[in-house]
């Protein structure tokens, strides 16, 4: 029995059409199923490729140059996050229990407390970032919400700025300069 | 030399300000150790900016204090409500709230303050008499050795926190990342600065630490149901002193696991967490006779997981002061603090500052000597701790970690740096990558990167620099070791 060229070529045929298939069906893991499986996974990866698209572009110094660094990291973390997609690890979560509605929304009002910040300074807005946060969480007592949005940054501003003297965003109209200093002389 | 430096030390501890600090720093940890959430790595990360203006020793003492009454105070709620106070905690449960519920809590409780001290101070003295020799036998390490270290810390952290070994590099790569960002230190090229001036000193890392272990975990706690999981305690915890049967009985499991916990606690990435659950799991192997058997509340065990834990405490500072790599992420946030105040830990600090670093020692030893008398006297009050609601401290603590990030540099963009870094922490965790390794890669990053290059330069840009140096080869094959042992594991698997 001999080998003719037609059953050689389809030998190599069907390896081609198994190496394709294999592809295919790594393709398919990787497909629409893991990068919904595994977001961040691909996110870094996609990050990783800016990241080098970037540092490719730096000057290249003596030896290993500032590039070379950035570059091997988002290298490694392509290989580790591709290995995390490819194996689709990302599946087991407790997501369930959570709900990101009222992450969604402390963020914001930490977003908005960041922009109020250098307009109105520390004091003023912690007082309204207060009680807003406070309300959000069901505290409900009238008392405490006063208490806890006047008294804390009150005492915040004492001791970050007049105990160890740390310099906090005053605002625009520093209203903060209108306490008190503090009765006692604290010295160390 | 070294009495003059524990004489200079005791100096530095008698002042009234530095004693202050160490009860006030005690106390906290013990508040934030006793409810759950609040771990003693976040209470460090947003506590930290109010150590800025301080000496380097009075910023640490405050910061040591935490977290040994953290540390500690984990263990009050995982026997009181099953749930640990810090992550450290989480062996504690096993035989303490078994004790609890036949109505011995309070027994549990004083079982676990004398096994914490127990484990605390072993682990300080093995700091003292460990920590020299190691300094002075890593002066003698180069560039390769320094950056086989680096490399060694990030592996090794990313094997053993997480579940998943290739979560726990992308997070610790991406902190590496993160670091690059910045002028270039050799080169003085600008790197992804993006033309923003205040980014060109790079990211300011205890801010990226706050929004990682402040903001993250609140965020967390807010899709849970800010409301949700609030315990009440009701059990009544009298009497002070543990019974001199229960002394006798735990004596010999607190000074192993105390031991033990010592060295797991120093291996770069082992906090805590792992050192009580080996602890725990050693004392069950060394004791399987005992009555009532483990898991059934047997005070034993509550002994072993606390001076574990304890015990890792002290360990994770041996590698953090000789060689600047740190032991768990709280030690991560104490080298944030001492760069802060331009000590720069490593084999040098001996030689630089030997009086700061005996302040150290002997404050630590001290601040477990504060730990067992509050942790004897007030455990009935701390057991109320627990009843706090969540709701009323975490609107607290978020304002905490915006301002903990403006004061770094009275600049309101590391405050942007620091929600952005909280915001990628939420979604990290919720993905199930653990945020420990990021924290250390913020830190071993420039130490790698810049001993990579140097060794470079040394070698004339041959890698061969790395095969021979002996210690930086056997450094670089257990680190490469870390990560492939777990990989073998969950392919065999």
């Amino acid at each position: 029995m001999f080998i003719t060229n037609d059953c050689l070529v389809s030998y190599h045929e069907a390896e081609k059409i198994m190496v394709i298939q294999k592809v295919g069906a790594v393709l398919d893991r990787i497909g629409l199923e893991s990068v919904r499986s595994s977001p961040l996974s691909v996110l870094f990866i996609l990050f990783s490729v800016v990241v080098i698209f970037f540092a490719s572009q730096f000057p290249s110094g003596d030896g290993v140059g500032p590039s070379f660094f950035p570059i091997a990291v988002s290298v490694g973390i392509i290989f580790f996050a591709a290995i995390d997609v490819l194996t689709g690890s990302d599946t087991e979560l407790e997501m369930s229990e959570f709900d990101f509605g009222p992450a969604a929304v402390v963020a914001a009002f930490l977003v908005g407390y960041v922009l109020l910040m250098p307009a109105l300074g520390f004091l003023v807005s912690t007082m309204l970032f207060m009680p807003v946060v406070l309300y959000y969480s069901d505290i409900r007592s009238k008392l405490l919400v006063v208490a806890l949005s006047i008294g804390f940054p009150v005492a915040l501003f004492y001791i970050f700025g007049r105990i160890f003297l740390v310099r906090l965003p005053e605002g625009i109209i520093p209203v903060s300069r209108l306490l008190p200093q503090l009765p006692l002389v604290v010295t160390f | 030399m070294v009495v003059e430096y524990i004489s200079q030390a005791l100096v530095n501890l008698a002042d009234p300000f530095v004693l202050l600090l160490m009860i006030g720093g005690i106390f906290l940890g013990i508040l934030m150790g006793s409810i759950p959430g609040m771990t003693a790595t976040m209470t460090i990360a947003v506590l930290l900016s109010f150590t800025f203006t301080m000496e380097p020793s009075q910023g640490m003492i405050l910061l040591l204090g935490i977290y040994g009454g953290a540390v500690y105070a984990g263990s009050i709620p995982a026997i009181l409500i099953r749930t640990p106070g810090t992550p450290s905690a989480a062996a504690t449960i096993f035989d303490g709230y078994p004790l609890s519920q036949k109505g011995e809590a309070g027994r549990a409780i004083r079982v676990s303050t004398i096994a914490s001290f127990v484990g605390g101070v072993i682990s300080v003295f093995a700091l003292m008499f460990f920590s020299p020799v190691i300094a002075d036998a890593a002066l003698r390490f180069r560039s390769p050795e320094f950056f086989a270290l680096a490399f060694f810390g990030l592996t090794i952290i990313a094997s053993v926190s997480g579940d998943s070994l290739t979560k726990g590099m992308v997070s610790g790569l991406l902190g590496m990342l993160v670091a690059t960002v910045g002028i270039d230190p050799v080169t003085g090229f600008h790197r992804f600065t993006f033309d923003i001036p205040e980014l060109l000193t790079g990211v300011e890392f205890i801010a990226v630490m706050i929004g990682l272990f402040g903001i993250a975990e609140g965020l967390r706690k807010y899709s849970q149901g800010i409301n949700s999981g609030n315990d009440r305690v009701d059990q009544e915890i009298s009497g002070v002193f543990p019974s001199l049967s229960d002394l006798r009985s735990i004596a010999p499991v607190s000074v192993g696991s105390g031991v033990l916990g010592s060295f797991i606690g120093a291996i770069p990435g082992a906090g805590g967490d792992i050192a009580a659950f080996i602890t725990y799991n050693e004392a069950t192997r060394w004791l399987k006779d005992s009555i009532p058997s483990f898991g059934e509340g047997n005070v034993r065990g509550v002994a072993a997981a606390e001076s574990g834990n304890n015990a890792s405490t002290g360990g994770a500072l041996i590698p953090t002061l000789t060689l600047g790599i740190p032991g768990d992420s709280v030690s991560a946030i104490l080298i944030g603090a001492l760069l802060v105040h331009d000590v720069n830990p490593g084999p040098g600090l001996y030689q630089e500052e030997p009086v700061l670093l005996y302040t150290i020692f002997v404050g630590f030893l001290l601040i477990y000597v504060f730990i067992l008398i509050f942790g004897l006297l007030g455990a009935n009050y701390w057991a109320r701790l627990i009843n706090i609601p969540k709701s009323h401290i975490w609107p607290v603590i978020l304002v905490l970690c915006v301002i903990g990030a403006i004061a770094l540099r009275g600049n309101v963009f590391d405050a942007w740096i620091m929600l952005g870094a909280g915001v990628l922490g939420y979604a990290m965790r919720l993905r199930g990558y653990p945020l420990a390794p990021m924290v250390l890669g913020l830190i071993l990053a420039p130490i790698a990167e810049e001993n990579l290059r140097r060794s470079l330069v040394l070698s004339g840009g041959s890698p061969s620099i790395f095969l021979t140096s002996p210690i930086a080869l056997v450094i670089i094959l257990l680190g490469l070791g870390a990560i492939a042992l777990p990989a073998v594991r969950s392919i065999r698997a």
